[in-house]
């Protein structure tokens, strides 16, 4: 190791880093306010796909066989659930047993005395292993023989599912053009660095430095402005999670919501790999647009 | 050492700064190009040092065809070449040590390389007693010598000077003038664009004459102006 080639080399960094303070500050702040934005988006889209999915999971179809159904048939369906790979569990409910479900669940509702008769058929009660494949499944179940109806909450999982997906969508685009914005402002910033070393860089160039080695402090600098920007991100969300979490948790208290579900660290890493790569990306290509060559 | 054959120079704006100019120079030799302000002088240096490329015509320099040549290894190109300039181009936020040795380290030199050879520069130009200083302390003479240094710390075979002794007093001037034909005897090729009349008479040396972009004389041991007295203008 040189470090004599090291010491000249971290000097020129710091030294073009320190000749623009403001424009870095400005620029960390940006990279900062972009990854907190990104950082507490995946943490609430976590914490609230995990509540969805809470919900979507007590999802069942409920497959109403035809009255006349005979018990090869029955078995039939059963195995032919058994072999789907999408279906978790598929329960048989003769009627009998509906009707106790029916009468257990609305006691103290109406009089279930009643019900003399049972109105019920038999049905399947099929869980599915994920509450996307809810419509494909019971569309798939209600072609075979020996079912009249099958019924799920349609409208519930289409409409949870849709918003999910428009939420993801929303917050996705809104990440992205943060870190537009993020990777414009350390675009500029290189710029106004090599604009301020141009005598350097052209005495660089006279005495045969390669690009490579001129782009270098530039690309360094970036990355630190992004490394800068994501510490300081990570050190806002973890203050702001542990001063404001407690007090949304208490006004909601009817919501379970289920934070182990965030993997902390993993976001961690993630945030500060974003800020190292949006950093040095957008110095990158600052410095191939605007180093003359 | 240095050969251009047939090379035009044509700048988008539609002006010929070089015209079929064809020359030799030899490993050794000591060079003045001389002619009027923006007869070419320039241009024809910025074409060897690949700041510029022909628009017709071949270069080569130190065996390198300089303009069949690719940007990545124009550095490798520069290394082999000292360049000198009217304003120094200086970094005056760097001393005179840090000066020299930025032209190594930029370059990727080993430490010790770049510690051995920066003290032997400076001592050539006679500026180690001034290593710690910086360009706005020394006189012009002293910063040239600064630049003459940097130029020279990567052994080059060749140094190009563009009007080195613009910017200096007479007597800077023949001090730096000196300490080019010193260098140019430890066996540099050096080349010299000047219109500086004085200093070339003096010298007699190899006078390479261009005027609207194209070689009108070429003479050993020659004078500013070819065979007429002090004073006189050639016409055209």
């Amino acid at each position: 190791m040189d470090w004599g080639r090291v010491k000249f080399f971290l000097g020129e960094v710091a030294r073009s880093f320190t000749r623009n303070t403001l424009m870095q500050i400005t620029a960390i702040g940006t990279v900062a306010m972009t990854l907190m934005l990104l950082g507490a988006f995946l943490y609430v889209r976590t914490t609230l796909a995990d509540l969805g999915n809470g919900m979507l999971a007590q999802i069942e179809i409920s497959a109403y066989l035809e009255p006349n159904v005979t018990p090869h048939q029955i078995n039939a369906l059963r195995a032919a659930f058994k072999v789907d790979p999408r279906i978790s569990s598929a329960e048989f409910v003769p009627k009998s047993e509906g009707l106790k479900e029916l009468r257990a669940r609305m006691r103290g509702i109406i009089d279930t005395s009643l019900l003399t008769e049972n109105p019920l058929p038999d049905k399947f009660r099929i869980r599915v292993r994920a509450p996307q494949l809810v419509p494909a499944v019971a569309k798939d179940v209600a072609r075979l023989s020996g079912i009249q109806r099958v019924l799920y909450g349609q409208q519930v999982v289409t409409r949870l599912l849709q918003l999910g997906e428009v939420l993801r969508r929303v917050g996705m685009a809104l990440i992205a053009l943060f870190l537009v914005v993020a990777g414009i402002i350390i675009s500029n910033t290189t710029r106004l660095a090599v604009y301020a070393r141009r005598r350097e860089i052209g005495i660089m160039h006279l005495v045969g430095a390669t690009n490579a080695y001129i782009r270098m402090p530039f690309i360094v600098e970036g990355l630190v402005v992004g490394i800068l920007g994501a510490v300081a991100a990570i050190v806002l969300l973890v203050a702001a999670h542990a001063m404001f979490w407690p007090r949304i948790l208490e006004a909601l208290p009817f919501v379970r919501f289920n934070t182990a579900v965030v993997d902390v660290p993993s976001l961690i890493l993630q945030l500060f790999l974003v800020g190292a790569i949006i950093g040095s990306a957008a110095a990158w290509v600052a410095v191939g647009r605007y180093l003359q060559t | 050492m240095i050969s251009l054959r047939g090379v035009s120079l044509l700048y988008p704006n539609g002006v010929r700064a070089l015209d079929h100019v064809s020359l030799e120079i030899g490993k050794g030799e000591f060079v003045f190009l001389v002619g009027h302000s923006g007869t070419g002088k320039s241009s024809l240096l910025r074409l060897l040092y690949r700041e510029a490329l022909p628009s017709s015509g071949d270069i080569t320099v130190d065996g390198i065809r300089v303009n069949r040549l690719p940007s990545r290894r124009v550095p490798a190109l520069r290394r082999h070449l000292g360049v000198v300039f009217q304003d120094f181009k200086l970094l005056a936020d760097k001393t005179v040590w840090e000066n020299v040795a930025f032209a190594m380290q930029v370059t990727g030199a080993p430490t010790k390389d770049i510690l051995r050879q920066v003290p032997r520069a400076l001592d050539l130009v006679g500026l180690s007693h001034r290593s710690r200083m910086y360009p706005d302390e020394l006189s012009g003479g002293e910063q040239q010598r600064t630049a003459i240094a940097r130029a020279l710390v990567n052994n080059p075979k060749i140094l190009l000077c563009d009007e080195p002794t613009g910017n200096l007093d007479p007597a800077n001037t023949t001090e730096i003038v000196d300490l080019l034909l010193r260098i140019n005897l430890k066996g540099t090729t050096v080349v010299v664009a000047t219109h500086n009349q004085a200093v070339v008479d003096r010298m007699r040396r190899r006078v390479v004459r261009l005027e609207n972009g194209k070689v009108v004389t070429d003479k050993e041991r020659g004078y500013y102006y070819l065979g007429l007295g002090q004073g006189q203008v050639l016409s055209g």
